[in-house]
C-alpha cells in the first residue's frame, strides 16, 4: 500500500509536470501581441473627478469602443479605438501586424469630446468608408456632439455631421447604418441613453412618448439625389422615449424576408425592442410576441447564426458572475416583489443574465443561455459572435469587467459610516474609492456543437485580466481567421493574433461590391453550402458593444476544403447563386455576376387547419406561495388544466373533459359527427367551481358500463384536508350528464398531482393510486398520497397503510403509473417526482406494494414531471421514459455533483425550512442569496458580518448544524431521457439528445402505434432567480436503431405556451394530440 | 504554574480600593445604549423591532436597579406575560454593575453583530475594573446581572417574534388606494404580523384603533385628494425652517440611494432610537442617577414598543397608499417626496404614535417642561435641536413628516392622539414607583 501511494504521488508529480511542459510549450491560438510591436498604443484612461464621476454619470465606466474597416481600400483592415478623456485614435494597417497612427492627420481626434461607440460605412456612396463617432455631449462639462467623418480619399476626413443633419448632442451609445428601406442607400439607427433615474419604474406605456434625447432613426436621402439624413423616428415606429438606456444595437434580418430588422438591447428596467421591418417604412416593436424573456441590464448585443439554419439568433450580455464567491457577494435578481412591480408596470421577463435567443424561424425564439452554458460571463459589454478556431462552428467572444463594481453587497448594504465631519465632496469620493475594482479576463466561449459552449478563455491565451469594453474582429493580417481587438479601461488596447491557420481549419473570406450606393453591401447575407452543411453570415457595422466590425466576412470552414455553391442576397432583396470555389482563399463577389435565382420565402406559419374548443383556462391564483414558503423554488398553484378524453356518450366519437382553475368550472365538450365540440352544461361543475383542477380521467368506476370522471383538485393555497383540496367522482348519467356523489371518496385533501387507475386488489373493480405533489407550505415534506380501492359500487376506502404500511413517505409525487415493467403478469406501481428516484412498488403475494430497489434506477432522482412506460426500442422490454427539468436551467445535477435539498426546521420556528445548495465550480452553495437565506432563518445573519465573509461558504456545513440524512434529498440527474431495461431486469439511462432538454417536460404520451413520444414542456412557475423557462413547448421524437430522431411538429401551439397535458384524440376521422394549456386556449398537433 | 501563584498573589497584595462611586449616574447605560443604537443601524432592524430591542434590553437593566431598592418596584409581574420574580443579589454584587451587565447581556442577545457589542462590553469593563473594582465583585455582579438577563430572555422568547419571522410575508393586493411598494428600492412591506407580537401593556395591539383615513378617491373634489394636494403643496412651497424639521426627524434607518448601477444604503437612527437617546439626554439633564436613567429607558422603550404594535396593527388594517404613490399617479408622475417613503402603509405616521407616547411618557417621569437640547442627530451630520417642554418635540417630530413628504394630515393628527392614548394608558397601568403603583391597585 504505502509503495502504491509513493507510486501515485511519484505519477501525480510526473503529470503535473507534464502539464506545465505541456502549456510552455504550446501556443495558443491567440497571442496577446504588445503595443511596441504593432504601434498601437492606444489605452483608453479615465479618471474620476468630483465634478464626473460614476455618482453623477451613471455610465462614466463603460468605456470605448472599436471599429474596423479598410478606409484607404488597400486590402489591409484599419482600426478606430474611441476614448473617453483621451483622444480617439485611427490606426492605418500597415500589413504583418503594423499600424501606423494617422489620426491628427486624418482628424478624426473626436474634438476631445467624450467618445462612445463608432461605425464605420460607406454614408455617401463614394465607395470609401467614413467614419460614425457617438458622443456624450453637454452635461456637466463635456461639451460632445456626434461626428460624422466623411472620408476625403486622401487619407484625411471632414466632419460633416452638422451638414448631413447627424450632429445629434446627447447620450449617444453607438449608430448602426442599415438599408431600412431598400431604396439603396445606408440610413443610420442612432441608439442614445437615457440619463434619468432608472430606479424609479414608471408605466412602460411611456415608452410611446417621445423625448428629443431618446434613439433616432435617421433616413439617408443619398438615393434621392440629396446630401444628408432626415430624421423619421416617429413615423417609422421606433421609441425614443427616457425609459430606454439603450446599450446595444444590431441589425439583421429575423424573420427571413428580405428586410432588415432591429434588435435594441436597453439597460434597466424597459424591455429590448425587436423592431419587425413592415417594408413599407414602418417598424413594429414585436419582442414580447417572439421572446419569452430577456436579459435585465442588457448590455451589447450581436446578432448571427450560430446553428447552421441561416437564421440569426439573439445575444445579448448582462452582468451574472460565475465565480461562486463573486456571485455571493453581489446582487442577484429582483426579489419577487421587485419581480412583480415591474411586470404590473407593464414589462417583460428579465433576468440578470446574458441571453442567447435561438431563432426557431417560425416567429418564435428559444432562450437557451443556461442550457448553452453561456449565462454568465460576470459584468460583461461587448459579445461578438464569430468562428474564432474556423472550425466551422461560430463561437462566442465576450468583454466584461467594470472598474468599480457597484453591485457588491457589502458596499450597499455597509460601506456608508456617517461621518459628519465630511463635505459631500469627500463623502462621495469616498465612496468611490470604497467601490470595489476586481480585475477579471474576458469569456471565449466555444461552440462545441448542439448549441453548447465551454469557456476557452484560457486555453486560447484570451485570459489577461482587464476592464474590456468595445471589441471587434477583423482580418487584420489576411491569412483567412479572425484577429480579435479589444478596446480597455486604463489598460492598452488588447491586439490579439489569430494562429488558427496552422490549424489546417479551412476559411473563405468574402467581400462583396454591390451595385447601389450601399457600396459594401451592408445588410446582405451571404450563405455557403457544402454538401450538407450551411454557413451563412450578413455584412453589417455595429455589433458588440458601441463597436463595429468591416464588411469583409470570413467563413470558418473546418475540414471543408470545397463550397459547392454560394447564395447572396443583397441587401435590395435579390438573391443570386454563384459556382463552386475552394476553400481557403479571398473571394470579391460582385452584384450581377452571379445566376439571379427566385427568392423563395418560406413561412412557417401556425395556419393549418385544427379542431377547436372553446375554451380558455383562467388560472387564479390568491395566495402568492412565495409570500408564504419564502425559498420554494416552484410554483404548484400553475399544474391546471385538467384534462380527460373518452367516448362518454357511446356515440363512437371522443369527447372532452377540461378542468377549470380556481372558481373556474369545469366543461364536458361533446364531440358531434363533423368533430365539431359543444359543451354540456353540468350545474354541479358549476358548484364546485372554487376547487382547482388539475388531473382528471374517464373510467367506470360503479361498474354500470358507463364512464365516470375522477377530477383531482390542487394548486397549493389550502391546508391539507382543506374541502377545496377534495377530490370528486362523477358518476356519469351515458349522455353528457354527471351526478356527484360526495361519499364516494375518503375526505382527503391534497394537492392531487396524478391518477393511476387499476384494479389493485383483482376483484374486478377499478382501484386509484392518487399521488400529491405538496404539502401546502411546506415545499419538501412528503404529502399524503394514497390507495384507494373500490368498494365494487364506485366508492372508495382510504387503504394505503394496509398497502403500503403507515410509515412509507412516498415523497414529493408528480407521476404514478400502473405498469407490468417485468412481464410476470402483475403491474407494478411506478412512480416519482421532484427529489426523488423513479420508485417501483411490487405488489406481493399478501396484498403489499413493497418497493424494489431496481439496478440502473438508483441515481434516477430528479425533478420528474411525468413518465411513460413502453417498450420504446422495440426489444420486448418495458422502458421508462422521465420527463425532468432538462438541462435550460440554473440548477444542474449530475452523480459527481447533485443537488441537495435539505428540508428542516433549522430555527426551530415551527415552519421547515427548505434550503437548496448546488455547485457552482467546485463549491456546493446555496440556490438563495444569502439576503433571502436571512430571512428564511435570520440566525444566518450572526454567522457572518459581511458578505465577503459569507461568500467564503462552500458547504452546507459551513451555514448549517445538524443536518438530518433523513431529511436531505440529491437530484442527481435533471436530463429527460428513458431508461431502457436490460434482458436482466435491470435499465440503463439514455437521455434526450440535447435538443431535447432545452424545457422541462411537464407531460409526455407515446403513441404506440406511430411509435412516437411527444412532449409538452415549458413552466414558467419558478422562483425568480430561477426564471421561467418557456423554451420549447412540444416536440416529438422516434427511436430507431438505436438513436433518437426529432420530427417534425405540425401543431398551431407557439413555443412559448405552457402546454399542462396531452392526449390522443380523433376528431372527425383524423388522429391529434389534444394540448391544452394553463391560463390559455386549447391547442393540437397532429399525430 | 509558579506564574498564576505570583499573579493571584500580585492581585492579593493589592489595596482595597473604594470603588462605590465607579459607577453613579445613568452615563455607562447610556453609553451601552448608544453602542446597540449603532448595531441596530449597522444590523438594519426595522423601527418596530428596534424598539423591542430598546425595550427589553432596559428592562433587564432596571430589573437589577429595582431588585433591593424598595424605591423601584419590579415590572416583572406587571407586565403581560410576565411573572412576579424576586432577585436576591449576593453581598459582593455591585449592583450598577450588575444593572449594565444585564443590559448588555440581553441587548447582545437581540441583534446579530455580537462582536461589535462585545468589544464595547469589554473595553467598558476594562474601565471599570481600572476603578479597582475587586474580581470576585466584578465577576459576582456579572453573574447577577446574567441572572436577571435570562429571566428577561425568557419572558421575551414567549412574544411571538421568533415564531413571526416565518409568518407569511406581506402580499401587495394591488387594490386601488392600497399601499404598494415605492421607489427607489421597492421594498416589501415589513413586520405586517407585528401586531401578532405580545404586548407589555396594552390589552390588545387593536386597543387603541385611530379614526380611520379618510375615503381612498381619485376625484379632485374628495377629502383624500385633498389630503394628498395639501402634501403636495406643502412639499413645492416648504421653506427652510419645515425642510430642517424633516431632516432632522427622518430617523431613516435605510435610506436606498441610487445613482445607476451604484446603490448604497444610508443609515440613521431609528424614531425609537432617536427617542431612547432623548430619554438619555434628559435623564442627564434632570441628573437622574444610573437608576433613574434605568427606569426612564424602560419606561420610554415600553413606551415605544407598544405604539409600534398599536400602529402596526393600524397600518395593515387600513393598508393606505402612500402620498408619493398616489401622488406620482393622479398629480404629478415626477414628484419625489423630500424624505425617501419608508417601506410599509401610510396610516397612521409611525413617528407621531411613537413619539407622543414616548413623549408622553418622559412628560410624566420628568415634567413636561423641559429644557431638551436635542443632540441625538449630530453624529449623522444634523444639527442641534431645542425645545421648551416634550411635548413641543413630539408634536414636531409628528409634523415633520408632513413636511417630508411621506403621511398626509390625518396620519398625523390621529397618530399623536393614537400615541398619548397608549401612553397614558401604560402610565396608568404599570409603575416604578410603589405609591403610583398602589395608588392604581
Amino acid at each position: 500500500m504505502r509503495f502504491m501511494k509513493v507510486f501515485n504521488y511519484f505519477f501525480l508529480f510526473l503529470l503535473v509536470s507534464l502539464v506545465a511542459c505541456d502549456e510552455k510549450s504550446e501556443e495558443t491560438l491567440f497571442e496577446l501581441l504588445p503595443g511596441d510591436q504593432t504601434g498601437i498604443q492606444f489605452e483608453n484612461s479615465l479618471t474620476s473627478t468630483n465634478e464626473l464621476n460614476i455618482l453623477e454619470y451613471l455610465y462614466f465606466y463603460n468605456g470605448g469602443g472599436v471599429a474596423a474597416g479598410d478606409i484607404n481600400n488597400d486590402g489591409l483592415i484599419d482600426l478606430y479605438f474611441t476614448g473617453n478623456q483621451v483622444s480617439n485614435k485611427l490606426y492605418l494597417n500597415k500589413g504583418d501586424f503594423k499600424f501606423e497612427d494617422i489620426t491628427e492627420q486624418a482628424g478624426v481626434t473626436g474634438s476631445e469630446g467624450w467618445s462612445t461607440g463608432a461605425s464605420m460605412a460607406d454614408v455617401n456612396g463614394d465607395g470609401l468608408l467614413d467614419i460614425y463617432v457617438s458622443q456624450v455631449g453637454d452635461y456637466l462639462g463635456l461639451q460632445g456632439k456626434n461626428k460624422l467623418y466623411i472620408n476625403q480619399g486622401d487619407g484625411t476626413f471632414i466632419d460633416l455631421a452638422s451638414e448631413y443633419g447627424v450632429d445629434f448632442v446627447g447620450f449617444s451609445t453607438q449608430a448602426a447604418f442599415f438599408d431600412y428601406d431598400r431604396d439603396g442607400d445606408l440610413d443610420m439607427y442612432l441608439l442614445n441613453h437615457s440619463i434619468k433615474s432608472p430606479e424609479v419604474f414608471s408605466p412602460s406605456k411611456n415608452r410611446i412618448n417621445p423625448d428629443e434625447k431618446g434613439d433616432k432613426l435617421f433616413k439617408n436621402l443619398a438615393s434621392e439625389g440629396e446630401r444628408g439624413f432626415i430624421e423619421v423616428t416617429e413615423e417609422a415606429g421606433i421609441y425614443s422615449s427616457i425609459l430606454g438606456f439603450g446599450l446595444g444595437v444590431g441589425i439583421e434580418d429575423f424573420n427571413n424576408d428580405g428586410w432588415p430588422d432591429i434588435y435594441v438591447s436597453n439597460d434597466f428596467t424597459e424591455n429590448d425592442y425587436l423592431y419587425l421591418n413592415q417594408q413599407d417604412g414602418t417598424f413594429v416593436e414585436s419582442l414580447e410576441n417572439m421572446i419569452s424573456n430577456t436579459s435585465r441590464y442588457s448590455m451589447g448585443n450581436d446578432l448571427a447564426d450560430l446553428n447552421g439554419d441561416g437564421l440569426p439568433e439573439i445575444f445579448t450580455t448582462d452582468m451574472l458572475p460565475e465565480d461562486p464567491e463573486i456571485w455571493m457577494k453581489s446582487v442577484g435578481e429582483d426579489k419577487s416583489e421587485v419581480y412583480q412591480i415591474k411586470k404590473q408596470f407593464g414589462y417583460n421577463d428579465q433576468y440578470v443574465r446574458n441571453h442567447l435567443q435561438v431563432n426557431l424561424g417560425n416567429g418564435d425564439f428559444s432562450e437557451l443561455a443556461l442550457f448553452s452554458g453561456v449565462s454568465a460571463s460576470d459584468w460583461s459589454w461587448s459579445p461578438l459572435i464569430f468562428d474564432m478556431d474556423n472550425d466551422g462552428l461560430p463561437d462566442i467572444h465576450v468583454t466584461n469587467g467594470i472598474v468599480k463594481r457597484p453591485n457588491d453587497l457589502d458596499f450597499i448594504q455597509y460601506s456608508q459610516e456617517v461621518d459628519p465631519n465630511t463635505n459631500m465632496d469627500q463623502l462621495r469620493r469616498k465612496q468611490i474609492d470604497m467601490l470595489p475594482s476586481v480585475l477579471l479576463p474576458n469569456y471565449a466561449f466555444q461552440n462545441t456543437g448542439d448549441l453548447q459552449f465551454e469557456n476557452k478563455a484560457t486555453t486560447w491565451g484570451l485570459d489577461q485580466p482587464s476592464y474590456s469594453n468595445g471589441s471587434t474582429y477583423a482580418d487584420l493580417d489576411n491569412d483567412g481567421d479572425l484577429d480579435l481587438i479589444v478596446n480597455n479601461l486604463n489598460q492598452p488596447a488588447f491586439i490579439y493574433r489569430n494562429s488558427t491557420e496552422k490549424s489546417g481549419n479551412h476559411f473563405l473570406s468574402v467581400d462583396l461590391k454591390e451595385n447601389s450606393l450601399n457600396t459594401f453591401g451592408i445588410g446582405s447575407k451571404v450563405s455557403l453550402f457544402a454538401k450538407d452543411k450551411t454557413w451563412s453570415q450578413t455584412v453589417s457595422n455595429a455589433r458588440g458593444f458601441q463597436s463595429a466590425v468591416s464588411p469583409n466576412l470570413v467563413f470558418g470552414l473546418g475540414e471543408v476544403s470545397q463550397i459547392d455553391s454560394i447564395a447572396v442576397r443583397w441587401s435590395d432583396g435579390n438573391i443570386e447563386s454563384f459556382p463552386a470555389v475552394s476553400a481557403n482563399q479571398r473571394l470579391t463577389i460582385k452584384q450581377g455576376s452571379g445566376k439571379s435565382i427566385q427568392n423563395e420565402i418560406e413561412i412557417n406559419s401556425h395556419s393549418d387547419d385544427f379542431p377547436v374548443i372553446a375554451w380558455e383556462h383562467q388560472e387564479k391564483t390568491d395566495v402568492d406561495e412565495v409570500k408564504r414558503e419564502y425559498l420554494i423554488p416552484r410554483s404548484f398553484a400553475a399544474i391546471g388544466p385538467a384534462l380527460a378524453v373518452a367516448d362518454i356518450n357511446n356515440d363512437g366519437l371522443e369527447d372532452v373533459y377540461l378542468g377549470g382553475a380556481k372558481d373556474q368550472a369545469g366543461a364536458i365538450f361533446l364531440q358531434n359527427s363533423t368533430g365539431e365540440f359543444e359543451q354540456v352544461q353540468n350545474q354541479i361543475f358549476i358548484q364546485m367551481a372554487k376547487a382547482e383542477d388539475v388531473v382528471a380521467d374517464f373510467a367506470d368506476f360503479n361498474r354500470d358500463g358507463i364512464l365516470d370522471l375522477y377530477v383531482g383538485s390542487g394548486g397549493n393555497e389550502n391546508e391539507s384536508g382543506n374541502l377545496f383540496l377534495f377530490d370528486r367522482i362523477y358518476f356519469g348519467k351515458g349522455n353528457g350528464q354527471f351526478q356527484f356523489f360526495p361519499n364516494a371518496l375518503p375526505p382527503i385533501g391534497e394537492n392531487t398531482s396524478t391518477l393511476a387507475i387499476h384494479d389493485l386488489d383483482q376483484d374486478g373493480d377499478l382501484d386509484i393510486f392518487v399521488g400529491a405533489a405538496v404539502v401546502s407550505g411546506d415545499y419538501g415534506a412528503s404529502p399524503k398520497s394514497s390507495i384507494l380501492i373500490n368498494q365494487g359500487n364506485g366508492q372508495f376506502r382510504d387503504a394505503t397503510d394496509k398497502w403500503l404500511g403507515s410509515s412509507t413517505q412516498l415523497g414529493m409525487v408528480n407521476s404514478a403509473v400502473w405498469e407490468d415493467l417485468d412481464n410476470d403478469g402483475i403491474n407494478e406501481l411506478v412512480l416519482s417526482g421532484d427529489w426523488q428516484k423513479i420508485r417501483v412498488f411490487k405488489n406481493s403475494q399478501n396484498q403489499k406494494l413493497e418497493e424494489v430497489q431496481i439496478r440502473g434506477l438508483e441515481n434516477s432522482a430528479g425533478w420528474i414531471q411525468t413518465l411513460e412506460i413502453a417498450d420504446i426500442n422495440g426489444d420486448g422490454l418495458k422502458d421508462i421514459f422521465a420527463g425532468n427539468l432538462g438541462l435550460n436551467s440554473k440548477l444542474k445535477a449530475s452523480r459527481e455533483k447533485p443537488l441537495w435539498l435539505y428540508h428542516q426546521d433549522f430555527d426551530s420556528n415551527g415552519q421547515a425550512d427548505p434550503l437548496i445548495f448546488h455547485y457552482m465550480e467546485n463549491k456546493l452553495v446555496p440556490f438563495a442569496t444569502r439576503d433571502d437565506l436571512i430571512k428564511q432563518i435570520p440566525s444566518l445573519k450572526k454567522q457572518h458580518n459581511s458578505y465577503l465573509q459569507y461568500s467564503q461558504t462552500s458547504k452546507p456545513e459551513d451555514l448549517l448544524k445538524n443536518l438530518d440524512p433523513a431529511n436531505s434529498f440529491a437530484v442527481y440527474e435533471l436530463r429527460s431521457g428513458v431508461y431502457f431495461q436490460k434482458p436482466d431486469g435491470s435499465f440503463q439511462f439514455e437521455p434526450l439528445p440535447y435538443s431535447g432538454q432545452w424545457s422541462p417536460i411537464m407531460k409526455s404520451y407515446w403513441d404506440p402505434e406511430s411509435k412516437r413520444l411527444h412532449l409538452a414542456g415549458n413552466f414558467s412557475g419558478f422562483r425568480v432567480d430561477l426564471g421561467k423557462n418557456n423554451a420549447l413547448s412540444v416536440q416529438s421524437w422516434s427511436y430507431n436503431q438505436g438513436g433518437w430522431k426529432k420530427l417534425e411538429v405540425a401543431s398551431n401551439v407557439s413555443n412559448h405556451k405552457e402546454i399542462r397535458q396531452i392526449a390522443p384524440i380523433s376528431v372527425a376521422g383524423k388522429e391529434y394530440i389534444i394540448l391544452p394549456t394553463n391560463n390559455g386556449s386549447v391547442y393540437w398537433m397532429k399525430r | 504554574m509558579i506564574g498564576i501563584c505570583l499573579l493571584f498573589s500580585v492581585i492579593s497584595c493589592q489595596k482595597k480600593v473604594d470603588y462605590s462611586n465607579a459607577i453613579t449616574d445613568g452615563t455607562y447605560l447610556a453609553d451601552a445604549q448608544n453602542r446597540i443604537t449603532e448595531v441596530i443601524i449597522h444590523d438594519i432592524f426595522s423601527p418596530p423591532v428596534a424598539a423591542r430591542i430598546y425595550s427589553y434590553s432596559s428592562l433587564a437593566a432596571y430589573e437589577v436597579a429595582a431588585s433591593t431598592d424598595p424605591n423601584y418596584v419590579s415590572l416583572l409581574g406587571q407586565l403581560n406575560g410576565s411573572e412576579k420574580t424576586t432577585f436576591t443579589p449576593s453581598e459582593e454584587v455591585y449592583l450598577p454593575l450588575a444593572s449594565l451587565a444585564a443590559y448588555y447581556y440581553v441587548g447582545t442577545s437581540l441583534i446579530f453583530s455580537e462582536d461589535m457589542m462585545n468589544e464595547h462590553r469589554d473595553a467598558t469593563y476594562a474601565e471599570l475594573k481600572e476603578k479597582g473594582i475587586p474580581e470576585d465583585v466584578f465577576e459576582a455582579s456579572i453573574a447577577f446581572g446574567k441572572e436577571v438577563g435570562d429571566a428577561i430572555k425568557a419572558y421575551y422568547a414567549k412574544d411571538n417574534y421568533h415564531q413571526s419571522r416565518s409568518f407569511p410575508k406581506f402580499t401587495v393586493t394591488g387594490e386601488i388606494g392600497t399601499w404598494e411598494p415605492t421607489p427607489p428600492a421597492y421594498m416589501e412591506a415589513i413586520e405586517p404580523h407585528w401586531n401578532k407580537i405580545r404586548t407589555f401593556v396594552l390589552d390588545s395591539a387593536a386597543q387603541f384603533k385611530p379614526l380611520a383615513p379618510p375615503p381612498f378617491s381619485t376625484d379632485p373634489n374628495s377629502e383624500f385628494y385633498k389630503v394628498a394636494k395639501e402634501v403636495y403643496d406643502a412639499a413645492v412651497n416648504a421653506g427652510t425652517e419645515q425642510k430642517e424639521i424633516a431632516l432632522f426627524w427622518d430617523c431613516n434607518p435605510y435610506k436606498m440611494n441610487v445613482k445607476g448601477h451604484v446603490m448604497f444604503a444610508e443609515k440613521k437612527i431609528t424614531p425609537g432610537g432617536h427617542w431612547m437617546s432623548i430619554a438619555a439626554i434628559a435623564s442627564k439633564a434632570a441628573g437622574k442617577d444610573w437608576k433613574g436613567t434605568a427606569e426612564t429607558f424602560v419606561l420610554t422603550g415600553i413606551a415605544l414598543n407598544e405604539a409600534f404594535i398599536s400602529c402596526w396593527d393600524e397600518k395593515y388594517r387600513s393598508n393606505l397608499i402612500r402620498p408619493e404613490t398616489y401622488i406620482n399617479q393622479y398629480i404629478d408622475e415626477e414628484w419625489v417626496p423630500l424624505l425617501q417613503t419608508p417601506p410599509f402603509p401610510e396610516h397612521t405616521s409611525g413617528h407621531s404614535v411613537a413619539s407622543s407616547a414616548a413623549g408622553y411618557t418622559l412628560g410624566q417621569l420628568l415634567g413636561d417642561e423641559f429644557h431638551l437640547v436635542d443632540s441625538s442627530e449630530v453624529a449623522y451630520g444634523l444639527p442641534v435641536r431645542e425645545y421648551n417642554s416634550f411635548s413641543q418635540a413630539y408634536k414636531e417630530a409628528a409634523i415633520s413628516r408632513f413636511y417630508g413628504g411621506i403621511h398626509y394630515m390625518p396620519a398625523i393628527d390621529y397618530g399623536v392622539t393614537q400615541g398619548l392614548s397608549v401612553g397614558e394608558f401604560i402610565w396608568n397601568n404599570i409603575s416604578t414607583k410603589p405609591d403610583r403603583l398602589a395608588q392604581s391597585n
